[in-house]
Formats: C-alpha cells, structure tokens, sequence
C-alpha cells in the first residue's frame, strides 16, 4: 500500500501539483459504553480504515478521502481536480513554511491497552460506579467509557514518512437531581490527567470512588442552596472551570486561520490581530499561556502533527503580552507576508484532522496557563474579601470573534473575609476577554495545577471534532459580573 | 444501486438468521461534496464517498452495537462486523426493560427526495453560483467566505424479524456566503438550503447581501445601550431557538429524566403564544424529511404545539420502551419541524427596514453559540452575528455592533411574541460532524419578540 502511495504521489507532483501528502489509517477503532441509571445504554464499537489525499496545485487545496482503496489512482486524480478549479479562485497562493524531511514514529504511552480488557470488566466497572452514585437527591447517573485507538501513516512529496499509533481513555461519571422548585442541577467527574500514561491503567477505582462520593455531595449542596445573587466579585475558578475559559478566550482566538479569517463562515473570527504579536497586553502580568504539545498523558499531545511537524512548547502569552499563535505551514507563511514582518519562525505544529476523511486544520494542543506564585487554593481564598468560588462546566456561549463569553457553572460557593461561607445554585459569570484576563489577579501554585482534557472541541467545515488538553492551575479575576 | 444495497443487507440477514442471530443493520451511504471559500479564494474543495454499516445484535434484553466504514464489496467484513456484535451482546448487561427489535411490515422505498441534478452539480457550476452573488461587491478590505456543501444521502434498515427493508434517499445542498470587512471585522450573511437544483436562487442571495451591505458600509457602528427591545428575528436564529426548544421542551425520555421545561401536567394547556404553532411534518419534501423512522412507524404531521396549546411529547423508541411510553415515530435521524407562518405581510428585509413602527427595532437574523443556561426553565443564551440591524423609531437605521441576549424560550415564544411573519422557507441547519445529515426547519421570514433584555453589549466587534 506504501509504495503504490508513493506512486501516485510522484505521479501528481509529475503532473504539476507543488506538494501531496497523504494520510493512510490501516485502523481506527472506537469501543463505547454508557451506563444511565443501572442501564447499560449503550455498548459499541466500531472500526474504520482509509486514505485522504490533500494536493495543492497552482497555490490552491484539493482533498479527496475514501475508505473503498480498490482504485487509489482515481482518488489521487479526484483530489488533483478538486484542486485544480479551487486554483480558479485564489487571491494569496498557498505556501508552506519550510520544514525538515522526517522519518520517524511516535506511539502515545500507555501501559494497558484498554481494547485488550475485557467487555465484562468495562460493564464491572461502570456498575461499581453507578452503585456509588444511587444515592438520595440524585435523579440521573450516568456513568461512560470511551476508548480509540488508531495507526497513522504519513507520507508527503517532500519526502517524510511518520506512523502514529495513538491510544485513548476518557471515563467520566455524571450525576443529576433537582431542587425543591423542579430546577435540574448537574456535577461530573471528568478526571485530570495524572502520571505519563494513556491507557487503562488510569481507570482507577479508587480515585473513581472518591470523587463519586465528591459528586453526591456537592451536587446535594447545590440542590439545598439559595440562588447566585447578581453581583460583582472576585471569581475564583478551579481547573473544571478555568480549562474551559482558557480553552474559550484564550485557544481558539489564537488559531492562525481564525486570525486570518479562514473561519468566518462558521466558527468565527478573532478580535486579534497581526499587530497585535508582541504588543497587545492580553491579560495581567501573572498570565504566561504556552501550547505544549509535549506533555505525555494529554490528547493534545501527538508526536508529529498532520504537516509532519515534530511536537513543540510554545509561549503563546509571556506575563501577559501577546508573542505567539497556534500554527500550521500555510498559515504562518501567509501571515508574515500580510504583517511584512517575521511573526512566526515556522509551523508550531498544530495542524492536524480529525480522521483520515477530513482535511488537517489549525487546532490546539494543550494549551497551558504556567503555575504562579500565590499559594494553594486555601491561601487564595484566604486573600478574598468578597469572591466566589466557580467548578465544573454547566453552559458555555462566547462571542463569534471570542471577545466576550457567558458560562454558568455546575457549583459555585460565596466568599466573605477570607472564608467561603455558603454554596450557591445557577452560578453564572461574565466578560470582555481581554478586560477579563487583566483583572487577573492571583495565580495558584503547582499543587493547584491539573491537566483537564477536552474531547468534544469543534471547528471547521467539513465539521471536525478534536481532542486535546488544558493544563491550568486555580486563578481569581477581580470584579466580574456574576449571576445572570 | 439501490438494489445493490437492499441485495446486500438481504445476504447480510440470510447470514444473521443461518447463525441463529437476533439483529438488525443500519446502512448510511454519503456522497459529500464541500467547496469552502475564505479570504475570496477557494480555500478548500473536498469530497468523500463514505458507506457506514451498523450492526445492533440483540440478545433477550441485552443489546450492543458495532459500526463500520466499509463498502459494499466487502461483504466478509460485514459478516465479521456481524458477529463481533453478537460476541459483545452475549457479554452485555441486560437492560431493565425489554428492547424493541425493528420489524419491517412491508418494504418502504423513497427516492421520491432524491435530484440528481443538485447532488451532483459540478464545480463549475458551483463556483459560477458564487462569482455570480457577489460579483462586485467584493473590495480590498471585504473579502467573500462561504460554503457550496452538496450531497446525496441514502439510509436503508433491515432486521431479521422480517425480510422487507426500508431505504430513503434524499439530494441537499446548503449554501452560505459571508462578506466580512478584514479590518473592521463586521459580517454579513445569506444562506440558502435546497432540496432539488431549482430551489437555488442566486438573485434572492444578491438581493440580501446587498441590502446588508448597504448599511454596513455606509452607517458607522455603534455600541448599543444595555436594557430592553423589541427584537425582530430572522430565519437562522428562529431555527436556532426551536432548535433548542425541540431538544430540551418536547422529547418525553429527556422530560421524564428532568430536562425539560414542560410536563406531562402542560399536555393540552395553553403555554406559548396563541400565534405559535409547530409542527413535525414529514410531507414537507425541503426539510429532506423521512416518511419511515428506523423502527418502521410510518411518520405522519404531529402536532407539538398548535396555538400555542401544548399537544404531545415526541417518543424515541428506546425512551418509549424505558418508560412504558407509545413510541411516536421520531426515532429517526432528524425530525421535520415546521414553524406556521402568521399573518404579518412582511417578507423580505425592505419590507422589514420600510415597515411603519412606534418603537426602536432590533433587527437580529442571527445567534451565534446558543447554549442552556438552565433547561429547567428554558434559558438560553447566545450572541448577535451576521448583519444584525437597529431600525430607529424615527425611521432611521443604525447597524450595531454584537449584543448578547439570555432569555427564557417561554417568553420568547409565550406572551412576549408580538408577530409572525406569513413567508415561510426552509433554513438549512445541517452539520457535518461524524454520518452527512442533511436537515432544515421550516421557519417564518421574521418574527417580532417584545421587551427582550439586552444583557451584554460589545464596544467592537
Ligand atoms: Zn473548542
């Protein structure tokens, strides 16, 4: 298969086409399982194999993908034509940032494949877990696996060749109840990464169980407490907030292509813009955001990117001065030439699809706000005259150029002099993302910072889901809008 | 083909009942066709062919599922994919209730939504389309965006309860374009959905984005002031909004779980607008509508709301079987959902800008990242892009820059509900994450919502 790959990527580059990559999947495979209240809803899993061919040809992209290898040559053509009327309509011809020629391999870590344990022992598990959560004031528990596992094998006209075997595991437990008004409230465990690995061997019991009982808790303080009054505060986010905030108002606006208006048919734009690298103050001096692609136990993290770029750590926010973006080889290439300047010193390495049926684009990888300098959380609440305490994504709505965002939380619990006092139910809060990131205030220590996983973030047309990370410790921002 | 197709599930089920399995076989075939525009260049044109066979073995009350991109040569793999989900049904846990098997009483074929000329409309013709809508509008600083996606469609089911099958194909294309100013970064936007090749109308496109355009260009922007208006909606945000209604209001598994902002204590009382009626209508042919859903029920007009006055939940299957509940035929991969017209004579946005009005109007066609902020009584919350205008009183237009609204479906919907428009027309809220899906809501041109609070006001776009 290699070689007929080869082939026919020699054969378009003959016929014109300045650059042909493709990638071939020999396997994708997915395993599921949902258990709702004690009903295993869901068991499945599926598998999927083929090859999509990305071509540019006169400064303009064509893509074809098919699962059905039995005649490669037309696929390659139907990508080579699909390229060539898009080469009808090009305003700034596509270039691609210079880059080593690789060979190479990368296999996420992991020390127990999760698609060698057996369904009986999944099922066991989830049991073990919804039993734990049947407890007085939950409604619904839902209790969910999700395992992939999929070989990559990348070959480009420049001569790289890279496989990728990459495995998953997310588990996440849900529970559900309702106060004394019918209002629905909700709280989830979705766990941090811990240790260097990504297999089975995370699917811990006990720490399951723990913040199973966490869970019940907290979400039956919800369902007793008063409502989150309208208010300005201090907000305290821990990470199951603050990976989502950094994730909003900090990733996607930084995507190159979103600058570049690559987005605005669906996903949006940006409020930032090529002037604003190395100049613009994104937020307080306590904020240093990196994209660190190298971090062992994330998703965001994948070796090479679908360009074959090696994985990088990149400052993207240095004491809260605006230095860097999320990048691909097109569009760093077309973003200098538009600034006339040097912004980007090539790919960062952060272009990458979804399946081998969907056209790689800038994506995030794990994008980490760095440790600070003001205690454990503890110490932070200590320090807070008038705050309140925010955990767990409940809703989330952000302006289409990210410049301002709306997110109501799963718990919420009001500080006074220091010391939290009472829980609160439809904790929301609000802002301007950059007056946002500059009321920054406090940032915690090591012992705050989590590595929270997002495995739904979407983007793109044709529409791609894509996993990947957030390393992020507890922050306060002072003086925001709560309660609406 | 789709012989070919109704052949191979047929062998597929010959195999299932010599094995002695209890299974039914879900076929998606896609042929997808994307051309995106960016930066007033094509910045991609893609297309894949993708056949997707899922397989749900049942065994007494235990059920589990394997799904497989494949193609209908490889009916081996198939047969693999067949009895890796029987392994995984024997190992399952039973359910606590007894799970439906699909039985097909007679064999279902609609082509009837299926235009050859519009799934496989050329790239010329596609590219033409677009030169054609915006031919000197483009500038220096404002750039066309957009997407030509088309595409043909076909689902066919089979079990081993019976040997007849159900196969419906369908034919859309969904066309947005977007002018966006690169430095001022303002966006506007018109969309057209189309079920067969002559529902496409470049002049109605033309027509809407240079009245946009018009006020774009010639007013300044400005921040609004925080508080109350009168909002007038178009089509993409109405669709947006009973989107959601649909999702958390009117599916009976999510109410009995807590979700919804309706019980069963609402059915057959008064709790919308009396102007507000809303429909699943599988005869309308622009919503790519199916007449069978995947258990067989053959799929009739069901009356969610009429008048305002509350009529039914919508019961998947599994839901029904859960909760002892009679299924309603919406287990399907989308619904058909129609909003009636009303009586307001207004039709086009001249007709909008030109109409007489005592107050400030607000003119919103579209809310971007809606999301819940509480389902329990319906809050929603979103923000405004793609043209949104403020029609002064004074009969003056202001273009505004985004606002973000957070309001309950019941008010908007409910007695806050000023006028419907009479127009109705399809709008196309397709999405392409994971098995092409086509779908549109039908919806009314505008809609008029008093007293909506403006919660969050942008000094930029
Ligand atoms: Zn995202």
């Amino acid at each position: 298969m290699l070689n007929q790959i080869k082939q026919q990527i020699e054969r378009l580059r003959a016929r014109g086409a300045t650059y042909v990559d493709t990638r071939w999947y020999p396997y994708e495979e997915t395993n599921s399982l949902l258990m709702w209240n004690g009903n295993l809803k869901d068991a499945s899993s599926s598998s999927e194999s083929g090859v999509g061919v990305r071509v540019l040809y006169k400064g303009a992209w064509g893509f074809s993908a098919s699962s059905d290898l039995s005649d490669i040559s037309a696929l390659f053509d139907k990508a080579f034509d699909n390229a060539r009327i898009a080469a009808e309509r090009v305003t700034f011809p596509v270039r691609l940032a210079e880059k080593e020629t690789i060979e190479a391999k990368f296999e996420s870590p992991l020390r127990i494949n999760p698609f060698e344990i057996p369904l009986t022992e999944k099922i066991a598990f989830l049991q073990e877990m919804d039993k734990r959560l049947d407890q007085p004031g939950v409604t619904q528990r839902v209790c969910s696996l999700n395992f992939t596992r999929k070989q990559i094998i990348f070959v480009d006209s420049e001569g790289s060749q890279i496989e990728k075997i990459i495995t998953e595991a997310f588990a996440d437990l849900e529970v559900n109840g309702l106060d004394s008004e019918g209002g629905m409230h909700e709280r989830k465990f979705k766990p941090p990464r811990r240790g260097e690995s990504r297999g089975w061997e995370n699917i811990d019991l006990q720490y399951f169980s723990q913040n199973a009982e966490r869970i019940v808790r907290e979400l039956n303080d919800t369902l007793q407490a008063e409502q989150c009054p309208v208010d300005d505060r201090a907000v305290i986010l821990l990470p199951g907030i603050m990976y989502l905030q950094t994730h909003e108002t900090i990733g996607h606006p930084l995507e190159l292509d979103r600058i570049l208006g690559y987005e605005l048919a669906f996903a949006g734009g940006s409020f930032v813009t090529l002037d604003d690298f190395s100049k613009l103050r994104y937020g307080s001096e306590k904020l240093t955001v990196r994209a660190d692609a190298t971090l062992p136990n994330s998703p965001g993290s994948f070796g090479f990117d679908d360009d074959g770029i090696p994985a990088q750590d990149n400052l993207l926010i240095d004491k809260g001065i605006l230095v860097g973006a999320i990048t691909g080889r097109q569009m760093v290439e077309e973003a200098n030439a538009k600034a006339r300047r040097t912004i980007f010193n090539g790919s960062s390495g952060a272009n990458r699809a979804t399946s081998f049926y969907r056209v790689p684009i800038e994506r995030m990888t794990n994008i980490n706000i760095d440790a600070g300098q003001d205690g454990t959380l503890e110490d932070i609440i200590r320090n807070t005259e008038r705050g309140i305490v925010l955990d767990g994504d409940r809703s989330w709505s952000i302006g289409s150029n990210r410049e301002q965002f709306h997110f109501g939380t799963e718990a919420g619990w009001l500080v006074e002099d220091g010391q939290i006092t009472r829980p609160v139910k439809n904790a929301t809060y609000k802002g301007s993302t950059v007056a946002f990131w500059n009321s920054l205030t406090a940032v915690g220590n090591q012992s705050t910072w989590e590595v929270c996983y997002v495995d739904n973030c979407g983007k793109g047309q044709p529409n791609q889901i894509m996993q990947l990370g957030h390393g992020v410790p507890v922050c306060r921002f002072d003086n925001v809008r709560i309660g609406e | 083909m789709s012989e070919k197709i109704l052949q191979t599930l047929g062998a597929l089920r010959d195999y299932s009942l010599e094995k002695g399995y209890e299974i039914s076989l879900y076929y998606h075939e896609e042929d997808s066709y994307l051309m995106r525009f960016a930066n007033s260049a094509i910045s991609l044109n893609t297309n894949e062919h993708l056949i997707r066979l899922e397989v749900t073995a049942y065994e007494g009350s235990k059920r589990a599922s394997y799904a497989m991109i494949t193609d209908l040569a490889k009916l081996d793999d198939m047969k693999k994919g067949i009895d890796i989900a029987n392994e995984m049904a024997k190992h399952a846990m039973p359910l606590t209730y007894q799970t439906t098997v699909p039985t097909y009483e007679n064999t279902f074929i609609d082509v009837s939504n299926f235009d050859p000329d519009l799934s496989t409309i050329s790239n010329e013709e596609k590219l033409a389309l677009f030169n054609q809508v915006v031919s000197g509008l483009e500038t220096d600083e404002i750039k066309l965006s957009g997407i030509f996606s088309c595409g043909a469609n076909t689902v066919a089911a089979i079990s081993t309860r019976s040997e007849h099958s159900i196969l419906m194909k369908t034919s859309d294309a969904q066309v947005t374009i977007v002018l966006s100013h690169n430095r001022l970064k303002w966006e506007v936007q018109a969309e057209q959905s189309a079920q067969q090749k002559s529902d496409l109308d470049p002049a109605a496109l033309r027509a809407e984005l240079t009245a946009l355009l018009h006020h774009y260009t010639h007013d300044s922007p400005q921040q609004l002031p925080l508080g109350r208006y009168n909002i007038v909606f178009g089509p993409a945000a109405i669709a947006d909004m009973l989107n959601f209604t649909r999702y958390i209001a009117f599916n009976g598994g999510l109410m009995k779980r807590g979700y919804s902002f309706l019980n069963e204590e609402n059915i057959d009382q008064k709790v919308f607008s009396n102007q507000f009626s809303f429909f699943d209508d599988p005869e309308r042919r622009e919503t790519f509508p199916f007449r069978r859903d995947i258990y067989g029920i053959e799929r009739k007009r069901f009356a969610l709301v009429e008048n305002g006055v509350f009529k039914a939940f919508a019961w998947y299957q599994d839901d029904a079987d859960e909760f002892g509940q009679q299924p309603t035929g919406h287990t399907v991969p989308h619904h058909s959902l129609c909003m009636a017209g009303g009586s307001q004579p207004v039709n086009s946005l001249g007709e909008l800008l030109n109409l007489p009005r005592e107050t400030d109007i607000l003119y919103i066609p579209f809310l971007h990242y809606m999301n819940i902020v509480n389902p329990s009584k319906g809050i929603l919350t979103g923000s405004s892009r793609f043209g949104a205008l403020l029609l002064k009183q004074d009969g003056t237009v202001v273009v505004p820059y985004n606002v973000r609204l957070t309001q309950s479906l019941l008010d908007i919907f409910g007695d806050r509900l000023s006028w419907i428009a009479q127009e109705i027309l399809p709008y196309n809220t397709s999405l392409s994450y994971g098995a092409r899906n086509p779908t549109s809501i039908i919806v009314p041109r505008f809609m008029q919502v008093n007293d909506l609070e403006i919660s969050h006001s942008n000094s930029s776009y």
